[in-house]
């Protein structure tokens, strides 16, 4: 007696139900196909399109969406921060990284003499924003310019070179126009965030220590929203002191607009694993009607209602369970593609890709089981000497 | 074997008919395996009520060889299925060794009908994708005993003269061997009652000939009482009584006729 024979012995029904599917092979892989199709719908719209909304959202959080900036509102006597301002905030938000700045705008005569307008960031210290390239910071950097990565690319600009910029400033008698010549000190390495280009002074040289705009620098999106509830909660009680601007509303946006493709898609996959639901169905169906006399046999020799309806279900699942198998196995490398495409990593799988690829299997063995149902039902009902008869 | 053996007459087919013994609880006890008192049956079609039998009575004791025959429509299904526990009477009483049938739920019909009774078909009904050896553990691959389950197998294949076509496919075997092996099936739970139904209705003359020995091998050897429903005429002529149904009525009980009763 051999150990598989023993083995087999203690799982007689599904040991009957393989040997049944095996019996209409054709039949049997055309049913599996169509769970597998199913399988693969859900599986692969919802894993790649977790991979997509992962990326977006890296990419926007990248782009500073873990940051809240804030400027003077339309209520604050000056229209720019104080360092008591700022230290407030700094007090407000807690545990995050504040960098208080002023925009302007220079023009920069260029070695050809003509003028080109630029963008100014003055800065304690531009390392709070970008880490440096090339170069050093001095701790006194008056007279010193520090150049963004792109525009030290943009314009070949090397350490050390001087730059002769014109500020304008308005007075009671008209515009008038300063000339400065800083020297390059260092480059900034390349960043994604958004206001990064252009060139950084020293906060000094605005002539006052002011700021209009700070920017809070937080860990994730969530810490972000968090921080401008409470700064919107200090400042904001009855005066628009401060203006916040957050991003995480536009990243709540996101989501909920790629999760709502996504359901919809998967919703669409889900039709057709109704769709294979019912040729399961059928195939059961057909199987049934065509083994009436065996499973009148069956109950002829002692199998009850409830063994013919655990058979024909063990059937229909192994079914679904061969066919969610292998689409299990298509949908993984689709979403490995997706993977790789959207995030760089093919096994960069996010816990809602798991949980559709899980969700895809477990719908596509329900739907198999849901499916062999009424066949089951119907082939146990009937009368056993009705079917050897004929 | 060790059922009761009380009745040895059972082999001789003129001998006196245990029916007319009183048919009450007392002696349905003692050696019968299954009576039926007054047995009716009716079905419903659409609005009408079809009456397949009216009022029969019988008893099958341990190694009685019954024939029913009749045309068809005459309630043999019908009887076959009541007498199988595949179904209950709609009147009267059906009892297996002294147990109404009817307080039987579904499940305890479907187990008793495992213990005590074996079936053969006319068309065999071997199930093509397994091995003979296979076909005949078939009724018992639930119990989860494989190694029992087999050596008992390959016991009765023996018996029944299969014992080297073991591992062979139903398409490979001729149709009194495909009989024999459906005969070895039926056995396998070592019933009292075994239920033919036109068990030689596909096989040539000769090879019926070997079947109906077999039977005669089986109630001698293992007391097995056999009720086969046939055409032929000489099937019935080898069984110790022959009921004739006629109308959902026995009409009279052929070579048994002689005692005057209805019973059968």
């Amino acid at each position: 007696m051999s150990l598989r024979h023993r083995i087999a012995g203690r799982f007689p029904r599904l040991v009957i139900a393989r040997r049944n599917i095996s019996r209409a092979k054709v039949r049997s892989i055309l049913a599996a196909a169509s769970i597998l199709i199913g399988v693969v719908a859900i599986g692969a719209i919802g894993a790649g399109g977790a991979a997509f909304k992962q990326s977006q959202l890296q990419s926007i959080q990248a782009q500073g969406a873990t940051s809240v900036y804030v400027s003077p509102g339309t209520d604050m006597e000056a229209s720019h921060f104080d360092r008591e301002d700022v230290k407030a905030i700094d007090e407000t938000v807690g545990a995050a990284t504040i960098v208080a700045t002023e925009p302007g705008s220079m023009e920069l005569i260029t070695s050809d003499g003509t003028r080109e307008g630029v963008s100014v960031t003055y800065i304690d210290d531009p390392r709070q924003l970008h880490e440096v390239e090339r170069g050093g910071i001095p701790d006194n950097w008056r007279q010193s310019v520090v150049v963004s990565h792109e525009f030290a690319a943009d314009r070949g600009v090397e350490l050390g070179e001087r730059l002769k910029l014109v500020s304008e400033t308005e007075t009671e008698t008209g515009t008038v126009e300063t000339e400065h010549t800083y020297r390059v000190v260092a480059v900034l390495a390349e960043s994604q965030s958004f206001g990064g280009g252009g060139l950084f002074l020293p906060i000094e040289e605005t002539g006052e220590r002011q700021y209009s705009r700070v920017e809070v620098m937080t860990e994730s999106t969530d810490r972000a929203e968090a921080v401008a509830e409470a700064l919107r909660d200090r400042f904001n009680d009855r005066k628009d002191r401060l203006l916040v601007f957050e991003l995480t509303s536009l990243v709540r946006l996101l989501k909920t607009l790629v999760n709502g493709i996504n359901a919809f898609l998967a919703g669409l996959g889900s039709i057709s694993l109704l769709v294979a639901g019912v040729s399961i169905a059928n195939t059961m169906l057909m199987a049934v009607i065509k083994r009436r006399e065996e499973i009148g046999v069956l109950r002829a020799v002692g199998y009850g209602k409830a063994d013919i309806v655990r058979i024909l279900l063990v059937e229909a699942v192994l079914l679904g369970a061969l066919g969610s198998a292998v689409g299990l196995a298509i949908a993984v490398a689709v979403a490995m593609v997706a993977n790789a495409l959207f995030l760089g990593d093919p096994f960069a799988f996010t816990q809602s890709a798991l949980l559709y690829l899980a969700g895809a299997v477990a719908f596509g063995i329900l739907t198999s089981l849901l499916a062999g149902a009424y066949p089951a039902w119907r082939a146990a009902n009937e009368r056993p000497i009705d079917a050897l008869r004929g | 074997m060790t059922r009761d053996t009380s009745d040895s007459e059972g082999a001789e087919p003129t001998e006196t008919d245990r029916e007319d013994q009183p048919s009450d609880a007392a002696s349905a006890t003692t050696g019968v395996i299954l009576r039926g008192e007054d047995v009716t049956k009716e079905y419903q079609t659409g609005t009408q009520t079809v009456r397949a039998l009216k009022g029969i009575d019988f008893g099958i004791a341990p190694s009685d060889f019954v024939a029913i025959v009749g045309p068809s429509g005459s309630g043999k299904s019908t009887l076959l299925n009541l007498l199988g526990l595949l179904d209950v009477p709609t009147d009267g009483a059906v009892s297996l060794r002294g147990q109404d049938v009817s307080t039987f739920s579904d499940a305890d019909r479907t187990r008793n009908r495992k213990r005590a009774i074996g079936f053969v078909f006319q068309s065999f009904y071997l199930i093509p994708t397994l091995t003979a050896l296979e076909n005949v553990e078939m009724p018992r691959m639930l119990d989860k005993t494989p190694v029992k389950t087999r050596e008992r197998a390959k016991t009765l294949l023996q018996r029944v003269g299969l014992g080297d076509r073991l591992d062979h496919y139903p398409d490979e075997l001729s149709g009194g061997q495909k009989q024999r092996v459906a005969i070895a099936r039926s056995l396998i739970n070592d019933p009292a009652l075994l239920l033919a139904d036109e068990p030689t209705g596909n096989l040539d003359r000769d090879t019926g000939d070997e079947i109906l020995a077999l039977f005669d091998e089986l109630r001698a050897e293992e007391d097995v009482a056999i009720v086969t429903v046939t055409h032929d005429a000489y099937v019935a002529e080898e069984a110790d009584r022959v009921v004739n149904l006629v109308d959902g009525v026995i009409e009279d009980t052929g070579e048994t006729a002689a005692d005057g009763g209805h019973g059968a």
